[in-house]
């Protein structure tokens, strides 16, 4: 029963940092309708920043995880800048964004390899990871709650900004119809850039999560490919969906991992996408809203 | 050529205008002018270039040559800085957006406005206008009926306040009493100070609503005049009004 809790608990908190990042991800879907590969990148370039300013201006992890946010966030925006827009200014084949996208991805990782090497970093203990005891029958660490409320507090705050603001609005429109939102006088290359920063700085929450969790290493911005999964169990473009899919991938993982065996995690992980694929490829979250013409 | 406008101003014109489509030429030198206050209607049956000459105004497709002039100030070339300038468009197939609610669909239209404060009268506004949108405020704009998108259509243009309202058919797909409706309610929005520019395949409706028309075809404008004297003119009534049956009480519409 206590294991059981445990794991349920390091389930979910695993599951909020895929939430992070696929949120980001699914939100970039659904404006421009391609898979952006870079997105792991937002996520390690949010790591090293949060890791360099750590260990060079002293251990203030609100200062660092501030910095760090806001330069993944302009990261993500520079590279839709470069690498993205000129593609959709003259083509509406997403096809193209997915390649350069890529192209960005490896492009991404080998600047840290070069500028930070591919040795594994350990962030310095900045983020409790002290075990706690839940009323004398479960045991956690400090940490994975604080990644879960982090998480929580991130993306309630995404939610208010979606419902509660004019450019949160545009946002919601512009996904399911982005040139009609065009019409309305939205500025779509900067709605486009406002989503790339919103995605760049949840990606690097969930990176300085994954960086505590399992060192910080170039290639860490690989684990994205869970969240993908955990965006299409939840319904591609959906956000709701985005965070459903992660939390239920969290929670396989860590069941998998402490009543199977830990190697048969990511087995199960990918079983859960092919099962997804062939029973209800739109996710469980899918796009539906049957549109009257 | 006589001036068009006389005493009224020119509000808006469009001055040789060409797009294209890769290798297919849509508009091949179109010019037409809007006096302040009118309403102008573009008939001309499909792929006659209506829609390009909307979406180029809007600046939603490249204008090739010539200029779309608001006032006697070019319309630039960015979508959001024409709304911005005053100049709205509901699209053809009109195009709600289906997840968002009745009023975010509204409060879209007056995204370039804001927090002006005028935007809650406006909505009050487009209620009074069309009361159905009031009743169904909060429903999706998805489960809403063809004629009901249509009127949220419209009012979601209307609520950027523009000074030239561009329709692209708006009696698309609809029975022929909510047609009426509609383009009651486009009478009194232009009675109310709305200048209006209008396509339409469906010419009669069309022409009995507005002052002048403008008759487009393989993009290029082939004829041009008072509705009432397009309306009587034989050679439309055989491309366009079906055989002219009713086209002889006109004068009404025009008053
Ligand atoms: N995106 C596009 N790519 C290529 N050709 C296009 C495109 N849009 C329109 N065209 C062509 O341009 C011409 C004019 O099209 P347009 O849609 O403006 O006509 P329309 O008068 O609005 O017709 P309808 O009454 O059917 O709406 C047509 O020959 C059409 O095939
Ligand atoms: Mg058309």
């Amino acid at each position: 029963m206590g294991t059981l809790l445990q794991q349920i608990i390091n389930g979910l908190s695993l599951g909020s940092v895929y939430a992070l990042i696929a949120v980001g991800y699914s939100l970039v879907y659904s404006i421009l309708l391609f898979s952006n590969f870079a997105h792991g990148g937002f996520l390690v370039i949010g790591g090293y920043i949060c890791y360099g300013i750590l260990k060079t201006f002293g251990t203030n992890i609100w200062l660092a995880g501030g910095l760090s946010l806001a330069g993944a966030g302009i990261a993500a925006v520079l590279t839709e800048r470069l690498a993205y827009r000129p593609i959709r200014e003259r083509t509406n084949v997403t096809l193209y964004l997915l390649i350069a996208s890529m192209g960005m991805s490896i492009v991404i990782e080998n600047i840290f390899v070069i500028v930070a090497g591919g040795r594994f970093r350990a962030l310095p203990p900045v983020i409790p990871t002290a075990p706690i005891n839940f009323f004398g029958f479960a045991t956690t660490s400090a940490f994975d709650l604080l990644s879960l409320v982090s998480a929580v507090v991130f993306l309630g705050a995404l939610q208010l900004f979606l419902l509660k603001t004019r450019w949160g609005l545009a946002i919601r429109a512009a996904a399911y119809d982005l040139r009609t939102a065009g019409l309305m006088g939205v500025n779509v290359n900067r709605l486009i850039s406002i989503v790339f920063f919103v995605a760049g700085a949840l990606a690097a929450v969930g990176g300085i999560f994954l960086s505590v969790r399992y060192t910080l290493y170039p290639q860490l911005g690989a684990i994205t490919i869970k969240a993908f999964v955990a965006a299409v169990i939840g319904g591609l473009g959906s956000l709701p969906g985005a965070v459903v899919g992660s939390l239920i991938l969290g929670l396989a993982e860590m069941l998998t991992a402490g009543f199977i065996s830990s190697q048969m995690r990511d087995l199960v992980v990918f079983s859960m996408l092919v099962i997804t694929l062939l029973v209800k490829p739109t996710g469980l979250f899918g796009k539906s809203v049957s549109e009257k013409v | 050529m006589t001036e068009v406008c006389g005493e009224k101003t020119v509000l808006l014109e469009v001055r040789d205008l060409h797009v294209s489509y890769g290798a297919i030429k849509a508009l091949t030198g179109v010019s037409l002018k809007v006096c302040e206050g009118e309403i102008v209607c573009v008939i001309g049956s499909n792929g006659a270039g209506k829609s390009t000459l909307m979406n180029a105004i809007m600046a939603m497709v490249r204008r090739e040559k010539g200029e779309v002039i608001l006032s006697g100030k070019p319309l630039e070339a960015k979508s959001f800085r024409v709304v911005q300038q005053g100049v709205s468009l509901s699209p053809e197939g009109r195009k709600v957006f289906a997840p968002l609610s009745v009023l975010e669909n509204l409060r879209m239209g007056a995204f370039s406005r804001g927090a002006d404060k005028g935007v809650e009268e406006d909505l009050e506004w487009v209620f009074s206008l069309f009361p159905r949108l009031k009743e169904r405020i909060d429903q999706y704009a998805g489960t809403l009926s063809g004629g009901e998108q249509q009127m949220l259509a419209i009012g979601r243009a209307l609520m950027a306040r523009p000074r030239v309202l561009l329709l692209d058919e708006p009696s698309l797909g609809l029975a022929p009493i909510i047609i009426k409706d509609i383009f009651r309610e486009l009478r009194r929005i232009n009675n109310e100070g709305v200048t209006i520019l209008l396509v339409e395949q469906n010419a009669r409706q069309a022409l009995l609503l507005s002052h002048r028309g403008y008759v487009l075809q393989t993009g290029q404008i082939v004829q041009e005049g008072p509705s009432a004297d397009l309306l009587a003119n034989a050679d439309i009534k055989a491309a366009y009004l079906g055989g002219g049956h009713g086209a002889g009480k006109t004068t009404k519409a025009l008053s």
